[in-house]
């Protein structure tokens, strides 16, 4: 092993070169132009053993990743934000078609307003599309969460997409030192891409994904719910080799210092390690809380956030999209969901939209509010945990009203 | 925790300067630095600024910094572009500048860090590399302050810029490191 300076960007990208990845196509957009620049640079060198074919869009990208994978090689593609939107119809072709591509994505929020900034809202927008979703807490995560994604992703019992989540500029950008594993030992854990499905050949054309009646749609879909069932314990067997072989352990819900904790923050991203920080920062201080680190949202570890929140009283979610509409965030609603016979008192937190910075002062402050809650000495909470005083007269519209 | 901020201007390579900080305390030391860059609408010669954590211990927080230990300062005309590089700073905030005129250095002097370091950067990057673009030499000057070694650096440099571009930008450091002076 060894290391090396990496960003969020570079870490997948060398990702995609160690599982070997034989077809890239990507369309570049801020923050994830340069990961697709060192994809191309890599292809261009030889470094990549690839074929890298440029589009004009990215839903010509995923259509091609798709289409190139069904061929039955490991095809990648990477995107962000209104990128991601666009690909939104192919995203349900690739999971239908039962194509295991795994996909970085630079969460960027969605316009409108126009944002090149961190936020989960756009592929919390996707979280429906019949896709795995990880988010990485660090740069060395980002790594290691790809090759986990690949053994998932592809995996008989699941044959299902996966999106590897990684925050905008926080870590798309930012520079970190990683622990890059010997090709080899790679090569042993992610292997070759072994097809498992039908596939196209252009010897023996065959059209696929044809139409399909209410005969059999539900079939169809329920078939793809067995994946996503499955998954969930794929992926415990694929993180417990990665950790033998590795060294390195990633839990689909890692509990932070929540077994005696009076209060726990329930958390993606990025922001797990600020709000790690701060656990340790409050403890010091013998104040008793403690974090749960989603890392897989999709498919939902219900089993494992239940463990990691039984008999807690007062749990915040930090929800990093603003869920319009909604009772609440998604991670907030997939949260009371499931504890939905458990009677904690579930406070819903949203903030770090457009690139806000999560910052320890935020976190802490969530954390008093939930501990003066259990302690009965408070009622609300702060539910838009960043917001500023005067948001209605924000950018106020002063022409043609 | 050491909290760094470092400020100049697009294209003076701010950002840079923190990756390769980053480098060299993470690859040469034996400790732990991440960047948390500010990215803007920035343009080559609007006001950027980066954010560095280091730390023996691998790094947990991912926000930027607000209340910085060390503020180095590339150009020191931000301050006349609407930056307050004194933002956060408290009684034991170091400042390292490039730049060696005294009417400049009286304007800092008012901010009230606890201590001050100066050298002409731009003037050593223009001797070694022919090119006024000050990080290189500011990241000797850094060196020059004890908080990393000078070798450290100068292997970053390399690693970063390759052989030969590394070498006379690693040059730049050592002049800087050398030059450097507490006021």
């Amino acid at each position: 092993m060894a290391y090396k300076m990496l960003n969020g960007n570079t870490a997948a990208a060398e990702a995609m070169k160690l599982a070997k990845v034989q077809v890239v196509s990507v369309y570049p957009i801020t923050p994830q132009s340069p990961m697709s620049e060192r994809l191309a640079d890599m292809v261009a060198s030889g470094e990549m053993k690839a074929e890298y074919i440029r589009v004009e869009s990215e839903h010509s990208a995923m259509s091609m990743t798709m289409t190139a994978q069904l061929t039955g090689v490991r095809a990648g593609t990477a995107t962000s934000s209104n990128g991601l939107a666009l690909m939104h119809e192919v995203l349900s072709m690739v999971s239908g078609t039962r194509a295991p591509v795994v996909m970085p994505v630079v969460n960027r929020g969605v316009a409108a307003p126009w944002t090149l900034w961190c936020e989960h809202g756009d592929s919390m927008a996707q979280r429906d599309m019949g896709w795995l979703q990880f988010y990485s807490e660090n740069v060395q995560e980002v790594l290691d969460l790809m090759l986990v994604a690949y053994r998932v992703a592809e995996d008989e019992r699941v044959l299902t997409p996966a999106m590897v989540c990684l925050d905008g500029f926080f870590l798309s950008h930012s520079m970190q030192k990683v622990d890059v594993p010997e090709e080899e030992l790679v090569d042993d854990f992610v292997g070759p891409y072994i097809r498992k499905n039908g596939y196209l050949d252009t010897k023996d054309p065959m059209f696929l994904c044809g139409l399909c009646g209410p005969e059999d749609y539900t079939e169809m879909r329920y078939q793809q719910k067995v994946g996503m069932d499955n998954a969930s314990k794929v992926a415990q067997e694929v993180l417990e080799e990665f950790e033998a072989k590795f060294g390195r352990k990633l839990e689909i819900v890692e509990g932070y210092k929540t077994e005696d904790a009076d209060v726990v923050l329930v958390a993606l991203g990025s922001m797990c390690g600020t709000a790690k920080y701060v656990v340790n920062k409050m403890r010091a201080e013998g104040k008793k809380v403690g974090v749960a680190k989603v890392t897989m949202f999709r498919p939902f570890p219900v089993d494992q956030l239940r463990k990691v929140l039984a008999g807690k009283e007062v749990i915040g979610v930090f929800d990093r999209s603003a869920g319009l509409g909604g009772q609440g965030g998604p991670v907030w609603s997939e949260t009371c969901a499931a504890l939905k016979d458990q009677s904690s008192d579930i406070r819903h937190y949203v903030g770090g939209l457009g690139g806000r910075d999560v910052t320890i002062d935020n976190i802490e402050k969530i954390f008093n509010e939930l501990l003066e809650i259990k302690e009965g000495r408070r009622d609300k909470h702060t539910q838009w945990i960043d917001l500023k005083d005067n948001p209605m007269e924000i950018r106020q519209v002063i022409k043609n009203v | 925790m050491i909290r760094l901020k470092f400020y100049g201007l697009g294209g003076q390579g701010v950002v840079t300067a923190g990756e390769i900080f980053s480098g060299a305390v993470s690859l040469f030391e034996d400790k732990y630095a991440i960047t948390i860059p500010a990215y803007g609408h920035e343009r080559r010669g609007a006001p950027v600024n980066t954010s560095i954590v280091m730390d023996e211990e691998p790094i947990l927080v991912n926000s930027f910094v607000y209340n910085p230990d060390i503020v180095l300062v590339m150009d020191p005309t931000v301050i006349d572009k609407g930056v307050d590089i004194s933002e956060g700073i408290h009684k034991d905030s170091k400042l390292v500048i490039n730049t060696a005129d005294e009417k400049v250095l009286k304007r800092y002097k008012e901010y009230g860090f606890k201590e001050m370091y100066s050298v002409d950067g731009t003037a050593i990057a223009l001797d070694k590399i022919g090119r006024g673009i000050p990080n290189s030499a500011m990241l000797g000057a850094l060196a020059g302050t004890g908080l990393l070694k000078i070798d450290s650096v100068e292997e970053a440099i390399r690693s970063f810029f390759g052989e030969k571009v590394g070498d006379i930008n690693a040059e730049a450091a050592r002049e800087a490191y050398e030059q450097i002076k507490k006021i």
